[in-house]
């Protein structure tokens, strides 16, 4: 293990190896930092500082540090860098068991090997296993595959107290005992750390293209998102992508993109049936069955331009008042873009201008309940950290949430204060 | 924790004070007295039918005042006696709260009471062309909000998921009376999923009062095969083949000769004499099914199959799963009694798993009949006994205690679908340490500090004096011949 503690409340012993800029938590310098090579090692940093009181923030691969409530302080950064193992690989039986350090993206460069992967996307190549399970972050595949969540058949975690446990197991199907799993899932390290976790796979398609049609406005776009729903087309991915700024011209402001993962003869036969179904939208299919051209770029280029970033979850028949609500944003003087699951009703809402812009959206958004649910700033600045709470309210859950947290972090050493509860 | 006493009593019927709602006679108690694994029973002190989830909710803080524990109970079709009920206790049923409350299309969400039947569901949407996946056998009967508790899967789940990745969200009373939701017809509620949590916890952390469900449009196409081997492991072998072909089926089931044997003589689906049949079912748009199927086809030929039946119309698919999904009721007709078993094992590991209780069959003297979801590995092994003949029942549950093992030895749980329930508690240290199990029970203790909501189930406690773990007794009505099961 790379200790680079001195103790828990001290400087980092070595000089060489300081908490640099890069270790930074919206301007915190944590005061150590832990690299465990093993559960074991993970079970018992975490058991020391239960013993010492100290904070310990979790991270993986770091892609989204910057999300959560601002710390006061960080006693220890504890990394799972150096947990990067793809453990096994069970491809007869679709399963894998990865450690959290494990990047998403050379895990399934592995997994490929067989026909294999993990449906699990990010807009960020640093993103690691154990940071898609805590913020149970996904991408435009999710309309298939779901969440991490949907995906995790069993998971090892280190509890605060120095226990090292498991939930679930190898098999796709199993009910014993409950899914700490799931409960770790969107929980933002404030619980346990993962050690390692075990998903069931998918078969890499035989073939896939991708459909963009852009529209002239939104009704357009709603239309045919509701013609797709009459159809039983059914595609991989359904993203809608709304820009609404002074820079944009109406005609590129609104955007189908649509995956569909087939057999080859088949794809095409689900790519006529969709155009047919987009009115008169400008329609391109591209084939990118062996390489991604659109959705590393399309994830990514919403984070690439500046401004707060929110999440939010909606009805999805409600999208055209989404736009609306955006429409009026625009007015008001913010740049405001939107990437989102337009049948799960749920996506990243790019607000950008002034602070008092920012913060007014951001505002209105959590009044529109009859719109928006669950409205969660992910990328700020401090300036808005310190007017908004990131999280918003968890509603009922909040205390069972804050006994739950209790019951396994009795000395409320995890996560500083960042994550949710 | 206390048991009821005359002033719960009085408090219970202020509650609910509409005739019928507060049963405590003999007669009226014995329908609750076990659910679908009727060798486990026990008699409450009271069983309660609430109308509302405002009454559910008060009968739960009547009984966290008197720290008294009580079961919650859907139509009880539960497989592993999840909702027997604690001596001197309180079953709340939830047959009452039985509304579809909403039936929403353009959002595709259907928001109904517990009560309500997994089929129910479907019965509603069917005619906007959508559907509720997760379809356990007991489909017709069982609650969803028994779903919730269990996980439930069913035949289709290899590519559809279980219960947990069809609901949105529920309402729920907490064991301490707080009515809370847990997330929502929309998505993506921050923070650890106590939702994913509470579903498949067996009714141990809350009472659910609500459920919001997902539908999914009716798939363009299904195109359902059956084919027949000489052997299990060549109906095994197929299976591997087609997984490795990248292609999901939407359900891959195998019954050996046994099982074969009890439907053909109850159901008459008319199959193919054979050592094994194997049913695989494609479904999804219309020409990738069609692609798709032909390679399965040509793989089921591939590995030795002695008959390929293509089902020509939805009446001959109808019969071939009325077949498969008729095989528990149908083991009356070659067995007196039987028990079933739910564990699970690598798909690669089913033929060593096969042999192995094909061994055990051979060593033990009883007939043991192999139903299951071979492409999640879940087995269903029905082992056929004699009540009658002394020592039979016993070893039975020997036996599925043995076959548990295999499945804990190759790496797999020792429930797929039914449930730790009652029935599998004892087993749960085989499967976890300590530890693991300790940090539940926190996670349990955090809803539930009293202890009170549905005790003794999941987690290992001592048995009562003279209980034997498992097989098939008839059920309290069935005996007074005033039921009978399907």
């Amino acid at each position: 293990m790379i200790d680079r503690r001195s103790g828990p409340s001290g400087p980092p012993e070595s000089p060489d190896t300081p908490a640099t800029v890069a270790d930074t938590i919206d301007g915190v310098v944590p005061r150590a930092i832990v690299e465990p090579a093993s559960g074991e090692e993970v079970a018992a940093v975490l058991a020391e500082a239960s013993r010492t009181k100290t904070t310990v923030v979790v991270r993986g691969g770091g892609s989204k540090m910057g999300w959560g409530r601002p710390p006061s302080s960080i006693g220890v950064l504890l990394s799972t860098k150096r947990l990067d193992r793809l453990v096994a690989h069970e491809h007869h039986d679709l399963t894998a068991t990865v450690q959290a350090g494990a990047r998403i993206d050379l895990v399934n460069a592995q997994l490929a090997h067989h026909g294999q992967w993990l449906p699990i996307e990010s807009a960020f190549d640093a993103a690691t296993i154990g940071g898609a399970i805590a913020t149970n972050d996904s991408g435009p595949l999710r309309h298939r595959y779901g969440t991490p969540r949907d995906l995790l058949i069993g998971i090892r975690l280190a509890l605060p107290d120095g226990r090292l446990i498991k939930s679930g197991g190898n098999v796709v199907k199993n009910v014993a005992g409950y899914d700490l799993g799931k409960l770790i899932s969107g929980s933002f390290g404030s619980l346990a750390a993962i050690v390692s976790a075990t998903f069931k796979l998918v078969p890499l398609p035989a073939a896939s293209s991708t459909m963009t049609a852009r529209f002239d406005d939104v009704n357009g776009m709603t239309r045919a998102l509701e013609a797709l729903g009459r159809s039983q087309l059914e595609p991989a991915a359904c993203d809608v992508h709304v820009r609404l700024g002074n820079d944009v011209p109406s005609r590129e402001s609104c955007r189908l993109v649509l995956k569909f993962e087939s057999t080859p003869k088949a794809l095409n036969a689900h790519l006529e049936a969709t155009r047919a179904l987009m009115g008169g939208a400008r329609v391109e299919a591209v084939d990118d069955t062996a390489r991604d051209t659109i959705w590393r770029p399309h994830l990514r280029s919403l984070w690439a331009a500046p401004g707060v970033m929110v999440k939010a979850g909606w009805l999805p028949a409600s999208l055209g008042r989404v736009v609306a609500f955006m429409e009026e944003a625009r007015i008001e003087g913010a740049d405001v873009e939107l990437q989102g699951r337009a049948v799960v009703g749920s996506g990243l809402l790019r607000v950008d201008g002034d602070l008092a812009t920012k913060l007014r959206v951001i505002d209105r958004m959590r009044a529109r309940t009859d719109l928006f649910r669950h409205v969660v700033v992910l990328r700020a600045g401090a300036d808005v950290k310190q007017k908004v709470d990131v999280w918003g309210s968890l509603g009922d859950a909040a205390g069972v949430a804050a006994a739950v947290k209790r019951a396994l972090d009795e000395q409320g050493i995890l996560n500083a204060g960042r994550g949710p509860v | 924790m206390k048991t009821v006493d005359d002033r719960f009593l009085a408090e219970l019927r202020g509650i609910c004070a509409r005739p019928g709602e507060v049963l405590t006679e003999p007669i009226e108690l014995l329908t609750y007295e076990c659910d679908g694994l009727p060798h486990l029973h026990q008699r409450p002190a009271v069983v309660v039918l609430p109308s509302s989830a405002e009454q559910v909710q008060a009968v739960v803080r009547l009984c966290h005042r008197h720290q008294v524990p009580f079961v919650a109970r859907g139509h009880g079709s539960g497989l592993s006696g999840g909702a027997l009920p604690i001596a001197g206790g309180v079953v709340i049923a939830l047959a009452r709260l039985n509304r579809v409350l909403e039936v929403d299309i353009p959002n595709r969400r259907v928001t109904v009471e517990p009560g309500v039947t997994n089929l129910e569901i479907t019965r509603q949407v069917a005619p906007h062309g959508f559907y509720y996946a997760p379809d356990p056998s007991s489909q017709q009967v069982c609650s969803i909000g028994g779903n919730v508790a269990e996980n439930s899967g069913g035949a289709h789940c290899l590519k559809y998921g279980f219960t947990v990745h069809h609901v949105l969200g529920v309402e729920a009373v907490l064991p301490n009376g707080d009515l809370v939701r847990l997330d929502s017809a929309i998505a993506d509620a921050p923070g650890p999923d106590l939702l994913g949590l509470l579903i498949g916890s067996e009714g141990t952390l809350a009472v659910v009062t609500k459920v919001i469900v997902k539908i999914l449009r009716r798939p363009e196409s299904v195109q359902t095969l059956l084919a027949a081997y000489d052997s299990i492991s060549a109906a095994g072998k197929a299976v591997s083949d087609i997984i490795a072909a990248g292609i999901i089926p939407a359900a891959v089931e195998i019954m050996d000769s046994l099982s074969i044997e009890a439907v053909e003589a109850a159901v008459h689906p008319n199959f193919p004499p054979a050592d094994s049949i194997l049913i695989v079912e494609l479904d999804g748009p219309t020409a990738e099914v069609r692609e798709q199927f032909e390679e399965v086809e040509r793989i089921c030929r591939h590995v030795g199959a002695t008959t390929v039946e293509v089902a020509q119309d939805e009446a001959h698919r109808a019969r071939i799963w009325k077949g498969r999904k008729g095989a528990f009721a149908s083991m009356g007709r070659v067995t007196p009694n039987y028990y079933v078993q739910d564990g699970v094992v690598p798909r690669t590991k089913l033929p060593e798993v096969l042999a192995r209780i094909r061994d055990l069959e051979a060593r033990c003297g009883l007939r043991i009949g192999n139903v299951f979801h071979a492409g999640d590995g879940n087995l269903h092994p029905l082992i056929c006994y004699d009540e009658k003949i002394p020592g039979q029942s016993d070893l039975a549950a020997k036996v599925g205690g043995e076959i548990l093992q295999y499945c804990i030895d190759a790496g797999g749980s020792i429930t797929g679908e039914h449930g730790v329930g009652a029935d599998k508690a004892e087993y749960m240290p085989r499967m976890f340490s300590d530890d693991d199990l300790d940090v539940m029970q926190l996670v349990r203790r955090a809803f539930d500090p009293q202890g009170i909501c549905n005790p003794g189930k999941v987690f290992p406690t001592p048995r009562l004096c003279g209980e034997v773990p498992g097989p098939y007794h008839a059920h309290p009505l069935e005996q007074a011949g005033l039921g009978e099961r399907f």
